[in-house]
């Protein structure tokens, strides 16, 4: 008989952190940050206080220490490295796609699976981490991603890909609420950065691939409680139910999901969230109607979830043209407006105080879904409506261009658009529902070889453009723009570029190793002009850029800074 | 006509028999029991010479906190690294020693974790958490009950 083990004693497992050098504090950065700082977050431009910088989605910067005469001499001031470890979900899909906040020399960024950092803004040092573990089944259509954090009142707040909203101690990391906000049973799952406003954290969901019903819910700041939740999909008897089948319930998997951050106009007290696409996305014949709100523009007040007024882009979509990406707010001869480039090719310029079109005008060279007249009306034409039949159509679904954002200049008044210029191939296949299976109603295959793209840049007053840069694949990152009048934006393939803001002329590129679909971002410390970036391949690329399917992955930010 | 990888090829299931290593997450099925106030605790060993968890798959019945008594009856030096919201948790484990873990998991849905030092994630030690459940019922949908697979 074996003599029984005497065990050595291992002691008790330690936070993976502990195996490192981060010291697992930060300075106190974002103890004021107050709503009322927030709302004049470009009056303190050595800082990138939320998501898009501002409330108004302009991803506009007025540094000007780099510019157009110096920008030649930038260089890489540091760089923050996070490989993947063990196995993860989506482990070949995952990308880098946060826009780092920086608030007085502190970085929080967001990183795939669960990640989230703090880093010195000035070293690149991590100071402290936080970890979710998220499941390996977690569903996700498009990569294990995350755009990003809000920060406010000492805390900084996340979303989880299995659709946790948790509030984290700015100072250390550590967890001070977590809630579950979506069922990852019914293929939810969330990758958007929260908007605070007033006292509430918002964020939207994910899952339109999975016939969910989408919606947007708002928590208390301090103490995590759940305060509304706005469904962008109405049940029957509510307002625009009658855009779904009467019968049936088209309208429980009906999509609608906002996974992208949403402006906000604090006079109007207006948020402005774009809906992603309905389901099955491309089997139209199961959700007679317009299917409202999907593929819209959607007004919520912030103060009870209540949708004020809509604008549908894309009625009845049958092509997977999420709507959700960024609606820029701006002045216009006087006029709130707004700007919103959308997946069907065409820009729209609405008002904001009521959602009425001002100006609808094509930013993508190809398009032959349908079209849309200078009223606004849409006409279908090439759609797969057929059992088993191919169709062929531009732009494919991944969009004119994708979730990542463009960018407006004040001082020049011009919109800055990641174009992509790629068709698909849809073949309609029904499908019976069944919750927690993706439900697109076709197979698809976007086109790998026939793709382009470029950086565009367009007056809203005409709807001209006035300038373009071209480039042979897909520009699938965000556009950041400055006051030193340069426009910063990433390739697939790796290069980081500056042009110049006025004519597109390209001034200064660096091969960051990995492709960018991620949001650059920029600030200041001790009088000193920083550019961010996060690289790192990946997401719905078989979507955007299939022939780009074979591009290694990363993940790295790089900052960029003039010689000292 | 397709069967089951163990008992179609049962050498899949140990060290140097149809592959090198051994195939992940094909041993033993463990569930964890539930204390009071709900904390989980589990056992999880490794025996001589498998290059194992066991289980290799441990089934927790909700989310929550569990304590994880890990023993290494093995002649190597292995370790774990282990899922939980924060951090993930390190435990280095020499021959013949026993430690303990805490995790915090979200249920529902599963987790993998392994030994990485060396290749012993490859060559078998990788194990898998699976928790059962539902999310909350604040966080679903409100819709009728929907047909699943």
């Amino acid at each position: 008989m074996a003599e029984p083990i005497e065990y050595v004693d291992a002691g008790r497992a330690v936070d993976q952190v502990t195996l490192t050098q981060t010291v697992g504090m930060a300075p106190p950065v974002t103890r004021n940050v107050t709503y009322q700082r927030i709302l004049r977050a470009r009056s303190e431009p050595h800082n990138w206080l939320t998501y898009y910088g501002a409330y108004d989605g302009q991803r506009y910067s007025p540094l000007e220490q780099i510019n157009t005469q110096n920008v030649r001499q930038l260089r890489p001031a540091w760089v923050f490295q996070c490989g993947s470890v063990g196995l993860t979900a989506g482990a070949t899909t995952y990308a880098f796609e946060c826009a780092p906040v920086v608030v007085d020399g502190i970085m929080f960024i967001t990183g795939w699976d669960g990640w989230a950092w703090a880093v010195d803004a000035q070293t690149g040092n991590e100071l402290w981490r936080y970890r979710h573990a998220i499941p390996f089944d977690v569903s996700l259509c498009c990569g294990n991603v995350n755009r990003g954090v809000a920060v406010a009142n000492n805390k900084v707040f996340m979303v989880t890909q299995n659709a946790h909203v948790v509030a984290l101690d700015a100072t250390n990391g550590k967890p001070i609420w977590d809630k579950a906000y979506g069922d990852v049973r019914a293929g939810e799952s969330a990758t958007v950065a929260p908007l605070i406003v007033k006292d509430l954290v918002l964020v939207g969901s994910s899952g339109g691939e999975f016939g969910v019903r989408g919606h947007i819910d708002a928590f208390n700041m301090e103490t995590g409680e759940h305060v509304w939740r706005c469904y962008t999909v109405p049940k029957p008897g509510e307002p625009g139910s009658d855009t779904w089948p009467r019968d049936g319930e088209a309208w429980a998997r009906g999509g609608a999901n906002c996974w992208v951050t949403a402006t906000y106009d604090p006079e109007l007290n207006l948020t402005y969230w774009g809906t992603g696409n309905p389901a099955p996305d491309f089997d139209g014949e199961v959700r007679q109607g317009d299917n409202l709100y999907t593929d819209s523009m959607v007004a919520v007040d912030p103060d009870n979830g209540q949708i004020r007024f809509h604008y549908q882009y894309n009625p009845h979509d049958v092509w997977d043209y999420d709507s959700i990406s960024e609606h820029i707010l701006f002045e216009m001869d006087g006029r709130k407006a707004m700007a919103h480039f959308d997946k069907n090719g065409y820009c729209f310029i609405l008002d904001r105080t009521n959602g009425q079109l001002i100006r609808v005008f094509p930013f993508v060279d190809r398009i032959d879904w349908g079209d849309i007249d200078a009223n606004g009306k849409v006409t279908a034409k090439v759609f797969p409506d057929k059992e088993g039949v191919p169709v062929h159509f531009w732009p494919g679904p991944a969009g004119g261009k994708e979730w990542t954002h463009a960018a407006y200049s004040p001082k020049t008044q011009l919109l800055y658009c990641p174009v992509q210029d790629v068709g698909a191939t849809a073949t309609r296949r029904r499908r019976e529902f069944k919750e927690g299976i993706p439900y697109w109603g076709a197979g698809v295959e976007t086109d790998a070889g026939d793709m382009s793209g470029c950086l565009s840049a367009f007056n809203p007053a005409n709807g001209e453009e006035a300038w373009r840069w071209r480039s042979d694949i897909p520009m699938c990152a965000s556009v950041l723009a400055t006051g030193g009048d340069l426009v910063f934006a990433g390739e697939p393939t790796g290069e980081f570029h500056a042009f110049n803001a006025r004519t597109g002329e390209p001034l200064w590129e660096f091969q960051c190793g990995s492709g960018h679909h991620s949001s650059p971002t920029t600030y200041s410390i001790g009088g000193r002009q920083y550019i961010a970036v996060p690289t790192g391949w990946g997401g719905w690329t078989e979507g955007f850029a299939p022939g780009m399917l074979g591009v290694p992955h990363g993940a790295a930010l790089f900052a960029f800074a003039l010689p000292d | 006509m397709t069967t089951g990888a163990a008992q179609a090829l049962p050498e899949l299931m140990k060290q140097n028999g149809a592959t090198i290593g051994r195939l992940l997450a094909n041993g033993n099925l463990g569930h964890a029991e539930e204390r009071s106030g709900g904390r989980m605790h589990a056992e999880i060993r490794i025996p001589q010479d498998q290059l194992v968890f066991d289980p290799a798959v441990l089934v927790l019945p909700h989310g929550g906190e569990v304590e994880l008594e890990i023993f290494n009856d093995d002649d190597n030096t292995h370790c774990a690294l282990l899922p939980s919201n924060g951090d993930s948790q390190f435990i280095w484990l020499v021959n013949h020693s026993r430690g303990t873990a805490t995790l915090r998991l979200d249920g529902p849905g599963y987790y993998w974790y392994s030994s990485p030092t060396g290749n012993d994630e490859g060559r078998g030690l990788t194990g898998a958490i699976v928790v059962m459940g539902d999310v909350p019922q604040e966080a679903r949908l409100d819709r009728p009950k929907q047909p699943r697979p």
